[in-house]
């Protein structure tokens, strides 16, 4: 099976800037404006941001949510929204662990990151940087990234998102 | 109009009324928005007579017409109302999230008219805008304010506020915003005050279309591409503003000792170096900030521990060197507590050092400050005043006012140790170093300021800049800081690009100094941003308009020639020590030439009939 490629950041890098969010609303949807963005910036103190993307689950819960099939995983192991067949339910939302799915208010039909890097290219920080589950664990060798995000989770994944 | 908010919030704080106005097309185009707007707007509504801390006065926080765009540092907002540190225009700027997520809400800029008996604060969610009740929040500190308004409220919201010391009309007291990005100058927190306005908290899920989404983000990687090769833009993010203090130093430009002199002993105990060494804990950016200048800092244990943003060069300067203090952990705990009680630290460090050279000269004694001795580097006292400041509490209640005020009413000869310029105290630029900084701050709109110009064009060797900018035949000597000449001409040249830039939302990072993006490349953002049409000439001019429209409004607080001047200190004593030792300011041949420029009158310093004209403002 293909190794799963996803965006993360270093909150102890990232300095909170919000290009890559900008970046993004800007290539898919011509507009500037995070809720028309994939991804996602969340500042926490003490001196934390955290750069927030899909990250590509194995299992990824958001498929099998879906009643009308609208997401599926390509042959390059990407999720993907089918917007034919997206009805905008936001059960994908629902079901996402780390609120990375969103419905675009302007379109209606689910947004998330595809790991297609313009974000990454872009960052002035250096501090996101496209993954895998093994690689990442390369580079986070004492785990500090990892843990930052696991201790905020409940910060940084709220159950009731507000879009 | 594209890439802006829309409307503009008026908010009656007397009849606790809101009105939504869509903004204002022609004035846009002789104004742009931000500072520019704003002191249309001031000009028309505040009349010769109105007190600062009055219901009368109006404020108006404003986001410029490029704020929360991708260019780089778009990230800033302007506040502006009469001021009632120096009675004349009062206009401050912070950068932060606040602005973009204002436009992201569907506004450009927020005024505030009339005044209320209870405190209270403005809440926006997109299009409802409510007045709500904020006595569970009068008393608190900035970061309480912005905890509870975000826990009441959302997480994601932003909030700017004022501090206890906006609330006690601290005459230099913030608007701040962010939780430590601080409108600092004018003292317009106490406006805020003065309103019972304690806070605006905003959430905006909306967007900015832009004019030209096809070619945006083309344009956009050429300016970060830009912005990140620029030589300087390492060096700002490792050590934001900070080592400003070892290159003021080395050119004998850090006032100490509260400006006696430009060189301080203990320079490097409280330079970037000794910051990076053991404190400096992540440089932090704002919204769409390539530079990340912002500063987060700690001092785990001991008095002064704390931890978050802090601080920055004018800081080290105002509460170290000129208070000839270097105990670096109280000047970072220091900023730190300014920020938590809103309060600008330059006029407080400015302050508290007129204190403590009135105290070495035995003019303050223990019985006037009850008990509290003020020795020059005394950093327990600075803290504790910075408190008592904040709270009115002791002489801290005589210090709120700012030094001339202070002065004023201790009198005793104590009044020659002020260092100010319309009441307002010189920043970090001893100006006998650098003559430019001398002129800019007796020029600048809002009294004693280094950013109304920010000529630093003769500060780092930026020979090739003024060559572009105004022609060969003005070097050497424009590029050397300790010759007064051609100095008017590059002051008026700087004000108008700074105003303008203020007026866009920009930073002065990445336009000025670093001098990489100028007219054309605003020119280029405005029309892909917003669909404007606007040269660079045109920008200038609008630039030029702002600046005489901010001397129009002082002229009706009676400002003139008289009032644009140094202390004596700067103008009469040679610079004791150091590189620049020596030297004084030779103020009035640079501000001939600047009124020559300007086209104002030599005796009166108010603009010529035919310069309002020229510039549209006669009518």
């Amino acid at each position: 099976m293909t190794e799963l490629k996803f965006v993360f950041g270093d909150p102890d890098i990232c300095s909170g800037c919000m290009v890559c969010v900008n970046v993004c609303s800007m290539f898919y949807s011509k507009v500037i404006g995070p809720t028309r963005s994939r991804a996602r910036v969340v500042r926490l103190e003490p001196a934390l941001d955290f750069p927030l993307f899909c990250r590509n689950c194995e299992d990824a819960p958001c498929i099998d949510a879906c009643p009308e099939s609208a997401l599926t995983r390509t042959s390059k192991g990407i999720v993907i929204v089918n917007n034919r067949k997206c009805n905008g339910t936001g059960a994908c939302v629902e079901a996402c662990p780390y609120n990375a799915i969103h419905i675009h208010p302007d379109t209606g039909k689910a947004i998330k990151c595809i790991q297609c890097g313009q974000c990454v290219d872009r960052c002035p920080a250096d501090a996101i940087f496209t993954t895998t589950t093994v690689d990442l664990a390369e580079r986070d060798k004492d785990g500090r990234m990892m843990a930052l995000h696991e201790k905020h989770k409940d910060e940084l994944y709220p159950r009731e998102a507000k879009n | 109009m594209f890439g802006v908010g829309g409307e503009i919030l008026w908010v009656d704080m007397t009849k606790g009324k809101i009105e939504k106005v869509p903004i204002d097309d022609d004035l846009v185009s002789k104004y742009l928005l931000g500072a520019g707007y704003l002191s249309k707007i001031l000009y028309d509504m505040i009349p010769a007579g109105t007190d600062p801390l009055g219901e009368k006065n109006v404020l108006g926080i404003a986001t410029g017409l490029l704020t929360g765009s991708m260019f780089p540092q778009a990230s800033r907002h302007v506040v502006a109302a009469l001021s009632p540190l120096t009675d004349v225009w009062g206009e401050s700027h912070a950068a932060g999230f606040f602005g973009a997520e204002l436009k992201f809400a569907g506004y450009d800029a927020i005024m505030f008219t009339g005044a209320s008996s209870d405190p209270l604060y403005l809440n926006i969610e997109d299009s409802k805008v409510e007045l709500l009740d904020a006595s569970h929040l009068w008393g608190k500190d900035v970061f309480e304010t912005d905890d509870i308004l975000r826990k009441d409220h959302d997480r994601t919201f932003r909030t700017l506020s004022i501090g206890q010391a906006g609330e006690n009309l601290v005459r230099f007291s913030a608007i701040m915003n962010d939780r430590d990005r601080a409108s600092a100058r004018s003292g317009l927190g106490a406006v805020m005050g003065s309103k019972k306005i304690k806070a605006v908290s905003v959430k905006g899920t909306g967007k900015l279309d832009v004019a030209d989404p096809k070619n945006y983000l083309k344009h956009m990687d050429i300016f970060y591409e830009r912005m990140m090769a620029n030589p300087f833009t390492p060096g700002r993010v490792k050590f934001g503003t900070t080592s400003l203090v070892e290159m003021m130093q080395h050119i004998g430009r850090l006032p100490s000792y509260n400006m006696k002199q430009g060189v301080f002993d203990g320079y490097e105990k409280i330079s970037g170096d000794a910051i990076n060494e053991k404190y400096l804990v992540k440089a932090r950016a704002d919204y769409s900030c390539l530079q990340r200048c912002g500063r987060y800092t700690a001092v785990r244990t001991g008095p002064y521990a704390f931890e978050g943003g802090a601080p920055e060069f004018e800081t080290q300067s105002s509460m170290g060197s000129r208070c000839g203090n270097d105990n670096l952990e109280s000047v970072l705990f220091g900023h730190h507590l300014a920020n938590q009680y809103g309060m600008d630290t330059i006029s407080l460090g400015g302050t508290i050092s007129w204190a403590m050279e009135a105290w070495d000269e035995g003019l303050l004694t223990a019985e006037d400050t009850g008990g509290i001795d003020l020795s020059w580097g005394n950093a327990e006292t600075i803290i504790k005043l910075t408190k008592m400041i904040a709270l009115r509490e002791g002489f801290g209640d005589v210090l709120a006012d700012g030094s001339a005020a202070a002065a004023e009413r201790i009198g005793r000869g104590t009044e020659k140790f002020v260092m100010t310029v319309k009441k307002q105290e010189i920043a970090g630029q001893e100006p006998r170093a650098q003559k430019s900084m001398g002129l800019a701050a007796v020029t600048a709109a809002r009294g004693a300021d280094h950013l109304y110009a920010f000529p630093v064009l003769d500060e780092a060797g930026f020979d090739k800049e003024i060559k572009e900018r105004f022609g060969e035949q003005y070097l050497p000597e424009m590029a050397d800081r300790l010759s007064p000449k051609y100095k008017g001409i590059m002051v008026k040249e700087c004000e108008d690009f700074m105003v303008m830039v203020e007026s866009v939302g920009l930073c002065k990072y990445g336009t000025q100094i670093p001098p990489e993006f100028y007219y054309d490349d605003v020119a280029l953002t405005l029309k892909i941003h917003n669909g404007l049409d606007l040269t660079g000439a045109q920008l200038q001019e609008i630039g030029e308009r702002i600046v005489n429209l901010n001397r129009l409004f002082n002229a009706r607080f009676g400002v003139t020639r008289k009032d644009d001047c140094l202390p004596d200190r700067l103008t009469k004593e040679k610079a004791p020590l150091g590189p620049s030792a020596g030297e004084v300011v030779e103020l009035d041949m640079m501000l001939t030439e600047y009124y020559d420029v300007r086209g104002w009158d030599q005796e009166t310093g108010l603009p010529l009939k035919e310069t309002l004209k020229r510039l549209g403002l006669d009518n």
